[in-house]
């Protein structure tokens, strides 16, 4: 609970320390690009930057529902089951729709029908992990851990534990389609991150979010809603899970009953990465974008050059942790 | 805090009832000595070991065993909780497809010495007395198969990448060195990355898909499993390249069987699980109705499929 940065007169120190840690971050994906360009040819070419693009883009969106969880001092661990439980809830809907023998009813879904179906159940997920914690005082790790272990479960019993594919035409579109010599998911990518930079740095609720991470007695005693934000951050969380879930069922053309499986963790990597400290109340999604644009490039550089499997897992834990180390160096002489 | 002081004893006054009820619940019908048996399962994560497992208790089921299906979530420490709830709860007989060779080993003894026998499926323990039988998947000479039949498709010559399962897991080498035993011989094949991807169809795609960057004129991959091999398809269609380049997978699933039909993929290497669980759960009643000549280890040929073959074979094994 150290630095507890005052809202008004610290307000140049926040900036300063925001520009320091995007530049930081900006750096290391400089030098690992050079690096990696140097060492092969086939890194810096215009397909390899849409297919890490296209590759990071279920990241962001995961990452960017987490920063927001993050910001309130919060943490999310139930994106990775969530994201599977709605990428196979849309499937499912699409290919089979639901059928209630009892009463001799079918129920078709459309497409449409069947995405808004996924997003919704994503929300509630979300929703229920903000009630938990703000209703029940259920700490975040536990509540959203215990929502992992759930939402894994009713995926299994969604989907008998089976793949659900051929999801027809259409559909496919979302995970591999592209538009105006752009790949869809990095257009849904960015339209997360643009709308929430726009939530962050322009609205009262992103201020707010900032402030509960900061000092929640402080927030609570200047008369924010302290549960209702923490509730519409947890939502939102579950929603863009669900993107990042659809997302991925749509570019497989087929929905794993184990999709998703430590995707939280590379989440938490990115947003660490990208500077938001873990108690809460400092961080930008820009930050986070650029963390898992690094972890995006790592993974597609260690691969291009053949690095050993074994030695990639040291490699990217080796990352994670000097970035952090980087960030607290620079917190310290702020 | 007032909603906490009141909601919690109150909660443990409806939980404890409940939670004698459900014991009690248990207990009853193992008073009355119903035939029972347990299938311990490494993992429900994975459609191959969903089959499996439900293949098992369904043949159990049929010879009028009463069964329960213990998901050990690939740890070993789970798996050996589940082996002790078992032997309590008095289950005669286990088919057990354990995590880990070696780890495995003290569970199958346990229940050995307890006097109940264990019928080891697709995967082994290492151990030569403790298992009453074990049902293997010989997954080396099916990968050997694979690999003759790659030589033979590829014209002895061309690159290739392998995308390699859990580095962790024993079957990745297993698959891996089967092929490589075959495939090293021939100097015209040249492996020109070898990367994991976990099992996994996502990562199977994504880690193709940067390879291609580097390797992008390659001949083949070989997936250690179908999942991969799946990715690996959606990989190569993304890029253009899926009539060019020659895809092999391990495993027998649904849709690579309707790939290798469509001649999307080339070969894959069926395994017989159902083949392995029939057999467990048939030698058990056995075993519980006097037979004890079982043979030690029980191999089960993995074989190859490929387009001239597919019609005998649909999902997880041979047509009937």
């Amino acid at each position: 609970m150290e630095a507890i940065i005052p809202v008004k007169n610290g307000q140049s120190v926040k900036k300063y320390s925001h520009v320091l840690v995007r530049f930081q971050s900006l750096i290391a994906l400089f030098i690992l690009c050079v690096a990696i360009s140097l060492l092969s040819d086939k890194f810096l070419t215009v397909t390899n930057t849409w297919n890490v693009m296209r590759q990071i883009s279920v990241n962001i969106c995961i990452s960017v529902g987490m920063t927001l969880v993050v910001l309130t001092a919060g943490i999310d661990l139930s994106v990775g089951s969530v994201l599977a439980l709605c990428g196979a809830i849309t499937a499912g809907l699409l290919k089979n729709g639901i059928e209630i023998p009892s009463n001799n009813l079918f129920i078709g879904f459309t497409l449409l029908g069947a995405i808004v179906a996924g997003l919704l159940i994503g929300a509630l997920l979300g929703l229920f992990n903000g009630w938990a914690i703000t209703r029940w005082k259920v700490p975040p790790f536990v509540a959203t851990l215990a929502m992992l272990t759930i939402a894994r479960g009713f995926t299994m019993l969604w989907t008998g534990g089976y793949p659900i594919s051929s999801l027809g035409s259409g559909f496919d579109y979302i995970g591999t389609g592209w538009l105006l010599g752009i790949p869809v998911p990095v257009w849904i990518s960015g339209i997360v991150v643009a709308a929430a930079i726009v939530l962050t740095k322009k609205t009262r609720l992103g201020r707010y979010v900032y402030a509960i991470g900061g000092n929640e007695q402080a927030a609570k005693l200047s008369g924010i809603r302290i549960n209702k934000i923490k509730m519409a951050v947890y939502t939102t969380a579950g929603a863009l899970a669900a993107i990042g879930g659809i997302m991925v069922t749509s570019r497989l053309d087929s929905a794993q009953p184990n999709a998703g499986i430590t995707y939280e963790l590379d989440a938490i990597a990115a947003v660490v990465i990208g500077g938001t400290s873990l108690s809460g109340g400092r961080g930008s999604i820009l930050g986070t974008v650029l963390g898992a644009v690094i972890i995006g490039v790592l993974n597609n550089g260690l691969v291009l050059l053949n690095v050993s499997p074994f030695w990639q897992q040291v490699v990217k834990g080796g990352v994670i942790l000097l970035a952090v180390i980087i960030d607290k160096a620079n917190t310290k002489t702020e | 805090m007032n909603i906490q002081k009141r909601f919690l004893p109150s909660l443990f006054l409806w939980v404890l009832p409940v939670l004698f009820c459900l014991s009690a619940c248990r207990n009853n019908p193992a008073a009355g000595k119903p035939k029972r048996m347990a299938v311990v399962v490494s993992t429900l994560n994975n459609p191959w070991f969903v089959f499996l497992a439900e293949k098992a208790a369904a043949k159990a089921k049929e010879l009028g065993y009463e069964t329960k299906i213990f998901d050990s979530q690939n740890n070993t420490a789970l798996e050996t909780d589940h082996f002790e709830n078992a032997l309590a709860s008095g289950y005669q007989a286990i088919l057990f497809n354990p995590t880990d060779a070696e780890g495995s080993v003290v569970n199958v003894q346990k229940a050995k010495d307890a006097g109940v026998p264990v019928f080891c499926m697709d995967r082994e323990v290492n151990s030569t007395d403790a298992a009453t039988s074990q049902i293997l998947s010989d997954s080396y000479a099916g990968c050997v198969a694979l690999g003759k039949y790659f030589v033979e498709k590829m014209n002895k010559q061309g690159t290739y990448v392998e995308l390699l399962g859990l580095v962790g897991d024993n079957n990745t080498w297993n698959r891996s060195k089967g092929f490589h035993s075959v495939v090293d011989y021939y100097s015209g094949l040249k492996m020109v990355a070898q990367q994991s991807a976990d099992f996994d169809r996502n990562k199977g795609m994504e880690v193709l898909e940067s390879i291609l960057q580097a390797h992008p004129d390659i001949n083949a991959v070989f997936c250690g499993n179908d999942a991969m091999a799946m990715g690996a398809y959606q990989a190569l269609v993304a890029a253009g390249k899926a009539d060019k380049v020659k895809i092999f997978g391990f495993d027998g699933a649904p849709e690579v069987i309707e790939s290798i039909r469509d001649g999307k993929i080339v070969a894959t290497a069926m395994q017989f699980p159902e083949v392995m669980a029939n057999t467990a759960a048939t030698s058990a009643d056995e075993y519980l109705k006097g037979k004890r000549d079982f043979p030690k280890k029980l191999p089960v040929a993995v074989e190859l499929v490929n387009k001239e073959d597919i019609n005998d074979y649909s999902a997880y094994g041979k047509k009937e």
